[in-house]
């Protein structure tokens, strides 16, 4: 995992998880367990790329994410019949987009990079609305490139970060407007006024965000810090992305669809138990009681999965109308598209 | 793409409309990442760098093995300096995604690394690393002077001791080394266009003093005129360091007077001025 290691102590982290444990959760930044962290948000910040974003987390992570689109002709094979034709596009659309990520002190290949990547990948290409607006004409895609780079240090799971960095630069992506019709060579307008929004403003379909959202005990908890991180008994990603609807009315809201759910693997599993009284050898009581028995205040490693009540009551709060994924999409809708 | 640099003789001006002896716009900011020891940005033209600094921090077990980079043979008294350059794949015109193990950028890291080990007083700093981090986020020329600039302002946000400032910038000449004519004039702060075509080094000096740190020339070049490329270099790298004063001066004036630094006696800097 590309976080540095918690330094807590296993009492320290059974008061973490025993307040968080509580009904409602006391978090110990003050937060309602929905709330996320204040961000600042800027895109188009690099001009020579088709689009562009970079967000500052108020812990002082950042992460700037460039998009770059170029021309490549659609291999041969995908020529077929008419009525194969989406068929034939869902086929080869895992490549039209590439996802780079780099984390400063990780290797490119390390496996928790990889894994980060995939994730905003699938994310990205889990509905397939996605690789058909890079569809240019039957000859020709455009091929796209996200770079995903973390500047901080790695403080926290930086998947929410560059997850909302990667929804603004494609927010903020535009192509040139196509002059040519057809299927013959693409001839594009090179007037960079007249180009357009991979998301039209117009339309409703917005790029997916991923958020990171842990379970501890019966709570559910967003956007956690490293202490919560550190004491989650399961932190999930889940990836939801605004479907583009025919007809949108202010009160109906925006469309949200799940894309995708992920477990990832909390520090937690990591740390070392504590040591109860009655068991410790330098309270001078004997050794009694089982090995492994869970007691009050005593910080133990989780085991296990995550419990199905617990999955249920994740996806119902990001989904459900004016919940967290509702509130986190409106929130990046006031950022400006320069 | 060639540039055709037979119109400079016409008007004596560069293809960005130039003269020889004048930079590009130079924007720098420092702090400008709250979760690092030290940071920077650093502009020159449109090559545009950031850096991250940690440090000084303890030696994690990978470096600890790998002692490559911080060019001290007897590491253990002194701190090591980490140097990781990333070019972001965007960074150039045609996207280039360039690995770890690019020839290039593992020079650019090792010259840096080298330079600071012997300007930063490591000494100081027993058992520690420095890491440095720098993102590459896009770039037209004068790269390794870019990165070098940033670095030094970086070191300086994290209140790293160090002899002097290091100033870097690049020099050119006007005609290729085929063409040997004797009316070359030396160019300053070079863009990829021009660095492309004309012969150019980099250079970069302790301080606004004479004394090279770093001086590094990749292409051929006519022997008589390295003296003068040298020169306007040198002149160059003593703008580069006015500049970066500028910069520090101004974010420390700006520090005592949000009150995140306190006032102290032996100030000699006037905050009214």
């Amino acid at each position: 995992m590309a976080t540095s290691q918690v330094l807590l102590s296993p009492a320290e982290l059974a008061y973490i998880h025993s307040s968080l444990s509580l009904r409602p959760p006391i978090r110990s930044d003050g937060r309602t367990s929905t709330q996320f962290r204040p961000l600042t948000a800027e895109t188009g910040v690099l001009p020579g790329t088709n689009g562009s974003a970079r967000v500052c987390f108020s812990d002082g992570t950042e992460a700037i994410v460039g998009v770059k689109a170029e021309i490549e002709r659609t291999r041969a094979d995908n020529e077929q019949e008419d009525q194969d034709d989406g068929a034939a596009q869902r086929q080869v659309r895992g490549d039209w987009v590439e996802i780079a990520v780099e984390i400063p002190g990780l290797r490119d290949d390390d496996a928790s990079t990889v894994f980060l990547g995939e994730m905003l990948r699938e994310a990205l290409l889990g509905d397939g609305d996605f690789a058909r607006k890079l569809w240019i004409n039957r000859r020709f895609h455009w091929r796209l490139y996200l770079d995903i780079l973390l500047i901080s240090p790695p403080l926290s799971y930086p998947l929410p970060l560059l997850s909302l960095t990667t929804h603004l630069a494609l927010l903020a992506t535009r192509l040139p407007r196509l002059k040519s019709e057809g299927d013959e060579d693409p001839m594009f307008d090179d007037d960079w006024q007249a180009s357009q929004f991979l998301y039209s403003q117009n339309e409703s379909a917005r790029p997916p965000i991923t958020l990171l959202v842990v379970a501890i005990g019966d709570n559910v908890i967003f956007d956690p810090s490293k202490e919560e991180l550190a004491v989650a008994e399961s932190a999930l990603a889940v990836s939801v992305a605004a479907a583009a609807s025919e007809k949108v009315s202010q009160d109906q809201g925006r469309k949200l669809k799940l894309v995708s759910v992920r477990m990832v693997d909390p520090p937690s599993r990591l740390t070392p138990p504590g040591v109860p009284n009655g068991t410790s050898s330098g309270t001078g009581a004997a050794p009694a009681g089982k090995e492994g028995e869970s007691v009050e205040g005593v910080w133990k490693a989780p085991v296990g999965g995550t419990k199905f009540a617990i999955l249920d009551g994740i996806i119902q709060a990001v989904l459900e109308k004016g919940g967290v994924a509702d509130e986190v999409l409106d929130g990046l809708k006031g950022v400006e598209l320069a | 793409m060639p540039l055709d640099t037979s119109t400079y003789s016409l008007a004596l001006l560069r293809v960005d409309g130039r003269r020889w002896n004048e930079l590009r716009r130079l924007h720098a900011q420092i702090r400008t990442q709250a979760a690092a020891d030290g940071s920077s940005y650093l502009e020159m033209g449109h090559t545009k760098v950031m850096c991250v600094l940690t440090g000084p921090a303890e030696q994690n077990q990978s470096q600890r093995r790998g002692q490559t980079s911080g060019g001290g043979g007897s590491a253990r008294d002194t701190a090591s300096i980490n140097v990781n350059v990333m070019i972001a794949g965007f960074s150039s015109v045609d996207r280039k995604k360039r690995g770890r193990n690019d020839k290039r950028t593992q020079e650019l890291e090792i010259t840096i690394a080298k330079t600071f080990s012997s300007i930063v007083h490591t000494h100081l700093f027993p058992h520690s690393s420095i890491s440095i981090s720098l993102h590459v986020l896009s770039s037209d020329g004068s790269l390794l002077a870019a990165l070098l600039n940033a670095a030094t302002l970086a070191l300086i946000d994290a209140g790293i001791p160090m002899s002097d400032y290091i100033a870097a910038c690049t020099a050119g000449s006007t005609s290729s080394h085929s063409a040997s004519d004797d009316s070359a004039d030396p160019l300053l702060d070079l863009n990829t266009q021009e660095e492309q075509e004309l012969p150019y080094l980099t250079v970069a000096t302790l301080g606004s003093s004479d004394r090279i740190a770093v001086l590094n020339c990749e292409s051929r070049l006519q022997v008589s005129r390295l003296e003068g490329m040298l020169v306007v270099g040198v002149d160059g790298c003593k703008q580069v360091k006015q500049i970066l004063d500028r910069v520090i001066r101004e974010k420390g004036v700006q520090m005592i007077r949000e009150g995140a630094v306190d006032r102290s006696d032996t100030m000699v800097m006037d905050l009214d001025e």
